[in-house]
């Protein structure tokens, strides 16, 4: 602890342990904790207690304090535990009969404080932070702590009660990590009397008719088995498991989303793979639950590494089950192979179904994120039913925009269920996408475009639907072989890109925003590898949404870059369409009163400068000259954070990239022949490089001028071999400059630098602290009001007259 | 049971990062996704992973609601929707969609330019996640899937801020994010219809205060501008970037106007024309001056109020500025307060609240010598001085509020728990309803009664009509009938339309008790012995001797027999019809609330005078709403013998209690004198 903060430190005391000065809101308490975890966790807290006695003092008053805030109380508790993590110091707080004090019976506990949950919180988060040696499993004992702790996990308050199972679990997984070299018995009834309470209470639990006591036993138990890998947690699996089991007996299953937990939990533990019984109890579960709760699990069985074969089927059958009904209700013949055949199809899966429209589409959705959850996993059953699974979807989007036929009741009644819903197209809409890695027969895949075409046109189609239909149109597009150009497509591809080009026309010019710009993002991304070029894009340049003109930029600066505006070119362009469209983004570069399409301009004007774009490489020097002037005239601190990147991209290609940012990996040798330095210099100087760069240094955004002292560092070492002819810092130019920055360090941006040379640009570069700066820049904004001291100053400062700012609204 | 249940993650007993989790008829619903400012980790957001132990959030949650634009209800909306996961529907109105990027936005540049942050929402996903936006317009109902349904109030507070009502079936949740019952200078005052929400969420941030009039913080405002302007000194006025400050610019710029006052005026480049722009769009918004107004002169196109330039902060001379950001912890408001703070001539003027660990926080808790970087100490001679100007209804404005919604109970958000305290015990007092002040983290949980809708027969309802006057909304009738419930559905129709549509026949069920008498005499003068017994008896009740030989008792049958076995004995056969009725009565004053389980009233209302006494076989129901349902069992294995009564037009939520008629104790009481046992008949 430094000097400053000691010596504030038995003021701050004072203040917290008098409930006439209220201190500062929660979060000064909170930030104070860190603090002191931050001091404890670098140093010996008895230390701290010793040097800082008022600390032993407040905790030892607080208890006893009348009408203190309950944040004050919650906090004492929470800072004991935390001075008491260390064995010495918490034999320390016992002398002194503090620990007693804040959680034995005389502590809160037992008084009118208890009622706060804030004083709950911070009594289980100090006995979390405290238990971490054996004398504090004892005191535990004393105190009866772990009969309060049982009744804490139906607390009302959700951040007690799971702070509660999750302390059980860590007193449990102390209890049984023993003293160094002395492993309790494999037998439970060897493991210590606070396991076996522990042990007893999950049992009584598990026993109980009560669901949230099972619940919170299965909770306890699900962290215990996926926290704790010591063999101990076999013997607790073995006792516990014919408990475990009992509750499938019971209907409706109870806990069912916490049982589930425990079982993968289970499963998932590297100390009890090889249990045998736990896979007829997974199978046994997964036929027991209903299909919205056994979704979850089967999904989590599918996962798991060494399962059964068996399992794994009646698995992935649970899976497939909603799908296969949806695909019964349509199909007049038998459907694509690869979903469960007609026994199968539970007549359970059909009544969640068809019981109403909320439990037909939460179980739809569900499955449908479970099974795009599952497609990109290694575990991906095999083989996939890659088929049937496009079938299915595409047919819940026929439903739900009503162009399925229904071969039957079900079918039916499933129509009038989906049709029209949003959620249910979201999910089928991102599956589909998903489903677009792997293969599908023609006539499905023919299919799917056609579906999707038919949610792009739709009038019906919300923004959000548009969207995912665009994302999974783009995924089935780029799924598609790649050609070489647009006339390799195949022949179904080509129809629908025919036919989808007016679609994106006439969304490109919705009313809403929402779908002008996921147009635009959707026709940028398509051009990433093929596309035909939609002129509007460019009008969409002029759109009054920022964020559609951010995109447009975006993609007709994507599409410029791939030449696909070349096709443009008419005798009322002289100047080459190309040209224009330099100009136009310039003109977006210095007008656009928004951010985001000046941003998009400087991501494309970069993009054509790394990739070597034609109009760029006619002259280059004018075009970076020209984009750093007006970056560097920006209000966007993106923009000019942006311009620097240009300008590293621009320093790459002209005096070769910067060195590897692994320091082990081999770099070819960085220096650049002497003449060609001589030359790169100049070339910066002519574009003013060095002046925007030094700017930017000075910029009053942080990441700015870290970027900016990034580059000339860079520079700098790049310029070491440079010898300029009169000697560093010798020319009249240098003075002048360095007196130009420091009025711009000052703040006085406004005064220009003029036409630089070289030889002072390199002299200034070397003569400044470029270390220094990047070290100050590298701290946060705010680091000195973050810092300990300012945080007991401030807290000091506001004692009792908080009232004064109160907090309304940000 | 069905209940609502709600759980603030954030706002339960105190002010930041908002989020209230409710669940009503078994939809769940995110009410607000704020974030605290007083933190620069993970805690400046809710603790979602509350949710997501729920299993996909996305699955879990129906909806987010977004009450308005202020970080501490929207500024972990990108968080949540794009690094957490949730991929639902998001409910906000039109002017908050296109004002929380700008803010979100803003508060992104202080985060990752100025504090370094990585790991942060991006502007892309700041564009992706409005993009999940569903905007509505004010009392537009939205049917956000086939049972649950929103709709938004006027709130003031700030432009498009709203209140929403939140319904399923027939419970329903008002919340109100931030409200303002009185109008402001841009801004109308909070309305809501009186729709008895089941629950009203209603914020409490001045929980214990009746704010003195605006006028007078306006006037002290315009003074101490004035006053620093006048002796030559410059005023920094440090704003968020829309809201408080285009309310504080309009004051200026009228106060400038008056007394043609010339020192400039400058607010932080850009904002202006952005705000101008939204508060243009968004006329309708405002409050009823501005808009009357509008067509002669746009209050927001100010005369005097130029946009800033960094340089300008040197000129010499008085000057008033507006810049951001608001607690004066980055930026450039921060970069104009070193420049003034050495000059007592100057002032700055904090209009709303700052949180530890800026400076903002740091000079209104009167510090004055502060260190900035490199262990530079900045000495602040400047004048300091806090005005909130937060537009924030005061205790009597919720207690308006409370009055004008009429719920059925209250929770409150968004303040301090001493001063909830306060204001729930008021509530409590004042509108008998209950009310609740979570913490966060804490369930609360309302037990509702489920609507169950009842259709009646036209052949009952025309013979009700028949008997008697028409159906009145205030005047509760009995309305007997047989209930019959099938493929959950329920209709309420005559007996015999019961018996005839389910192929029944009518039973009647009569009680018989068996009584053995040493009497050696004839049956008939046993019989005679009884008559004139209980005569003696029960001189006030009608008892009769039939032709036949037996005895009755009101309605209860008493004949003599031989014993089969035994001459000298003689068997009583006491038998009796069982027969119950429903029986209500009205609450005296307003609708119960269904914390109180009333007492059975001293009189039955149903005009019989007569005491409603004796054992009741039903408990108080659920609280029956207006198409309300009582049944009443008779004996087991006779489901026909039905007696009920629906009450049309009955006030929500009248309690049903029923009693029977024919006390199954007064059989046993003549029984009892029949064995010359002294048991007095009530």
């Amino acid at each position: 602890m430094d000097p400053e903060c000691s010596q504030l430190l038995p003021a701050l005391c004072a203040a917290l342990a008098d409930p006439r000065q209220p201190v500062a809101d929660d979060t000064c308490l909170e930030k104070l904790l860190d603090w002191f975890k931050t001091v404890t966790e670098a140093g010996s807290s008895l230390l701290l207690l010793e040097d800082s006695p008022c600390l032993v003092e407040l905790l030892f008053q607080v208890p006893k304090a009348q009408g203190l805030s309950a944040g004050i109380l919650s906090f004492s508790l929470h800072l004991a535990g935390v001075l008491a993590a260390q064995e010495d110091c918490f034999q320390y707080l016992q002398q002194g009969q503090v620990l007693p004090g804040l959680f034995g019976e005389a502590g809160p506990r037992g008084g009118a404080a208890w009622t706060a949950p804030t004083v709950r919180s911070g009594w289980i988060q100090g006995l979390r932070a405290l238990t971490q040696h054996p004398s504090a499993l004892r005191f535990l004992d004393d105190f009866g702590a772990l009969d309060t702790i049982f009744s804490l996990q139906g607390d009302s308050s959700l951040f007690v009660a799971s702070a509660a199972g999750q302390l059980l679990v860590h007193i449990l997984d102390l209890c049984m990590r023993g003293p160094a070299g002395a492993q309790p018995g494999l037998q439970a009834r060897d493991w210590p009397a606070c396991a076996q309470r522990i042990l007893g209470h999950i049992e009584e639990s598990l026993c109980s008719t009560a669901a949230p006591r099972v619940t919170q036993a299965l909770n306890v138990l699900s962290t215990t088995f996926g926290h704790c890998h010591s063999p101990w947690v076999q013997v607790l699996w073995v006792r516990l498991s014919p408990l475990v089991a009992c509750l499938l007996e019971k209907d409706p299953v109870p806990a069912a989303h916490s049982l589930v937990d425990l079982l993968l939990s289970v499963a998932r533990s590297p100390a009890l793979s090889a249990e045998g019984g736990l896979w007829e109890t997974l199978a046994q579960t997964l036929g027991h639950l209903s299909p919205t709760q056994a979704g979850p699990l089967a999904l989590g069985v599918l996962k798991l590494q060494d399962c059964p074969q068996a399992l794994r089927t009646q698995a992935f059958d649970i899976l497939l089950q909603p799908l296969a009904c949806i695909l019964k209700a349509t199909a007049e013949a038998p459907g694509p192979p690869g979903l469960p055949a007609e026994p199968a199809c539970d007549s359970a899966v059909v009544d969640a179904l068809l019981s109403s429209r909320s439990a037909c589409v939460g179980l739809l959705c569900q499955t449908l994120a479970h099974l795009e959850l599952l497609l990109p996993t290694p575990q991906r059953p095999s083989p996939w039913p890659q088929a049937a699974l496009l079938g299915a979807t595409v047919t819940v989007l026929q439903f739900c925009c009503g162009s399925a036929v229904p071969a039957s009741d079900v079918g039916s009644r499933l129509c009038a269920i989906l049709a029209g819903c949003v959620r249910a197209q979201r999910a089928a809409l991102d599956f589909l996408g998903a489903l677009s890695q792997g293969a599908g027969p023609q006539e499905l895949v023919t299919q799917v475009f056609a579906v999707l075409l038919d949610y792009l046109t739709s009038p019906d189609s919300s923004p959000t639907v548009l969207r995912k239909a665009f994302q999974a149109t783009l995924r089935w597009l780029l799924s598609s072989p790649q050609p070489s150009s647009c006339c390799d497509l195949d022949p179904h591809t080509q129809r629908f890109l025919g036919e989808l080009l007016p679609v994106l026309q006439k969304r490109l010019c919705s009313p809403c925003w929402e779908v002008r710009d996921s147009g635009l993002e959707f026709l940028a991304q398509v051009t990433r590898s093929w596309a035909e070029v939609p002129e509007l894009a460019e009008q969409l340049l002029q759109d009054p949404e920022s964020y559609v003109r951010a995109s447009a930029v975006t993609a007709v600066g994507l599409l410029s870059g791939r030449g696909l505006h070349a096709a443009r070119g008419s005798p009322e362009h002289p100047g080459g369409p190309q040209k224009s469209l330099l100009l136009d983004l310039l003109h977006v570069l210095s007008a656009d009163s928004e951010g985001f399409p000046r941003r998009a301009v400087m991501q494309v004007f970069t993009e054509w400068l790394r990739d070597g774009h034609s109009e760029v490489a006619e002259d280059t020097e004018r075009f970076v000259a020209r984009v750093l002037q007006a970056a560097s005239q920006d209000l966007d601190w993106e923009v000019r954070a942006q311009g620097l990147e240009l300008a590293r991209v621009f320093l790459a290609q002209t005096l070769g990239p910067r060195g590897p940012d692994c320091p082990y990996a081999v770099a070819p040798p960085a220096a650049v022949p002497p003449c060609r330095l001589a030359q790169a210099l100049r070339v910066l100087c002519r574009v003013r490089l060095f002046e925007f760069a030094f700017r930017a240094l000075f910029d009053c955004d942080r990441a700015v001028a870290q970027k900016s002292c990034d580059l000339l560092l860079f520079l700098r070492d790049k310029a070491a071999p440079y010898n300029s002819p009169q000697g560093a810092g010798n020319g009249p130019d240098v003075a002048s400059v360095e007196a130009t920055l420091q009025r711009w360090q000052a703040g006085e941006q406004g005064q220009p630098l003029g036409p630089l040379e070289p030889e002072a640009a390199v002299a200034v570069l070397r003569a400044m602290d470029l270390e220094g700066l990047q070290g100050a820049l590298a701290e946060s904004s705010d680091h000195v009001e973050r810092s300990p001291q300012s945080l007991l100053q401030d807290m000091l400062a506001t004692a009792g007259i908080l009232g004064d700012n109160e907090a309304d609204c940000y | 049971m069905p209940e609502i249940r709600v759980t603030p993650l954030g706002a339960g007993q105190d002010v930041g990062r908002s989020c209230i989790l409710v669940s009503i008829g078994g939809k769940n619903v995110m009410l607000d996704c704020g974030m605290h400012m007083g933190f620069n980790d993970d805690r400046r957001f809710p603790d979602f992973s509350y949710i997501t132990r729920n299993g996909r959030l996305t699955d879990f949650l129906d909806c987010v609601i977004i009450s308005h634009f202020h970080l501490d209800h929207c500024g972990a909306l990108p968080y949540f929707s794009e690094m957490v996961g949730y991929d639902g529907p998001v409910y906000m109105t039109h002017p908050t969609q296109a004002i929380c990027p700008i803010l979100l936005e803003d508060y992104r540049k202080i985060a990752v330019d100025k504090k370094g942050e990585a790991n942060f929402f991006t502007s892309q996903m700041i564009k992706d996640c409005m993009k999940k936006v569903v905007a509505v317009h004010l009392h537009q109902t939205v049917q956000v899937d086939e049972e649950l349904q929103i709709k938004a109030y006027y709130a003031g507070h700030v432009l498009g801020a709203a209140m929403f009502q939140i319904k399923v079936g027939s419970e329903s949740v008002v919340y109100t994010g931030d409200y303002n019952m009185t109008p402001d200078r841009h801004l109308g005052a909070a309305w809501i219809d009186k729709c008895r929400p089941t629950l009203l969420i209603t914020e409490s941030t001045y929980a214990t205060t009746i704010r003195d009039s605006k006028r007078c913080r306006e006037r002290d405002f315009l003074k101490k501008v004035h006053e620093t302007v006048e002796r030559g000194g410059k005023v920094l006025i440090p704003v968020f970037a829309l809201g408080r400050a285009q309310e504080l610019c309009i004051l200026l710029e009228t106060f400038w106007e008056r007394m043609n006052l010339k020192a400039p005026i400058y607010f932080s480049t850009g904002l202006t024309e952005k705000a101008n722009h939204y508060y243009k769009l968004f006329i309708t918004w405002t409050n009823q001056k501005i808009r009357k107004t509008f067509v002669q002169r746009n209050m927001f196109e100010f005369k005097h109020i130029k946009a800033f330039d960094r340089a300008f902060a040197d000129n010499p001379g008085p000057m008033v500025v507006f810049a951001t950001p608001g607690m004066l912890h980055a930026g450039q408001s921060l970069q104009i307060f070193r420049k003034w703070a050495g000059n007592e001539k100057n002032m700055v003027i904090m209009p709303g609240y700052c949180v530890q660990g800026t400076v903002g926080h740091k000079i209104l808790s009167g510090q004055r010598k502060l260190e900035m970087e490199g262990r530079q100490v900045l000495e602040v001679r400047m004048q300091v001085e806090y005005m909130s100007f937060s537009a924030h209804a005061d205790a009597k404005g919720i207690m308006q509020l409370v009055g004008q919604a009429e719920p059925e109970s209250v929770l409150l958000v968004h303040g301090e728990a001493k001063k909830m305290e306060f204001l729930k015990q008021k509530i409590e007092q004042e509108f008998r309803v209950s009310c609740y002040m979570p913490a966060n983290g804490e369930t609360v949980t309302l037990p509702t009664s489920p609507s169950i809708p009842v259709g009646i027969s036209l052949g009952l309802l025309k013979r009700e009509m028949a008997q008697g006057l028409l159906p009145d909304a205030k005047k509760p009738r009995l309305l007997h009938g047989t209930l019959i419930m099938k493929d959950s559905n329920f209709r309420l129709v005559s007996s015999e339309q019961a018996l005839k549509e389910l192929g029944l026949a009518e039973h009647q069920l009569r009680f018989t008790c068996r009584v053995h008498l040493h009497d050696t005499r004839k049956e008939q003068e046993t019989a005679v012995r009884v008559y004139s017994h209980l005569k003696g008896l029960l001189k006030d009740h009608c008892v009769q001797h039939l032709p036949d030989g037996s005895v009755t008792v009101e309605s209860i049958l008493i004949q003599a027999a031989a014993h089969s076995e035994d001459p000298g004995t003689k068997v009583l056969l006491v038998s009796w019809t069982y027969q119950c009725r429903m029986k209500s009565w009205a609450a005296t004053s307003r609708p119960c609330s269904r914390r109180v389980c009333p007492q059975p009233p001293a009189e039955a209302a149903d005009g019989s005078g007569r005491a409603a006494r004796g054992p009741v076989l039903y408990s108080r129901t659920q609280s029956v709403p207006r198409s309300s349902l009582c049944t009443c069992a008779a004996p087991a294995g006779h489901g026909l013998h039905l007696w009920g009564h629906h009450q049309c037009h009955m006030p929500a939520k009248w309690p049903v209690w029923a009693e029977k008629i024919n006390n199954p104790w007064r059989p046993l009481h003549i029984l009892f004198l029949l064995l010359g046992w002294d048991v007095h008949l009530q």
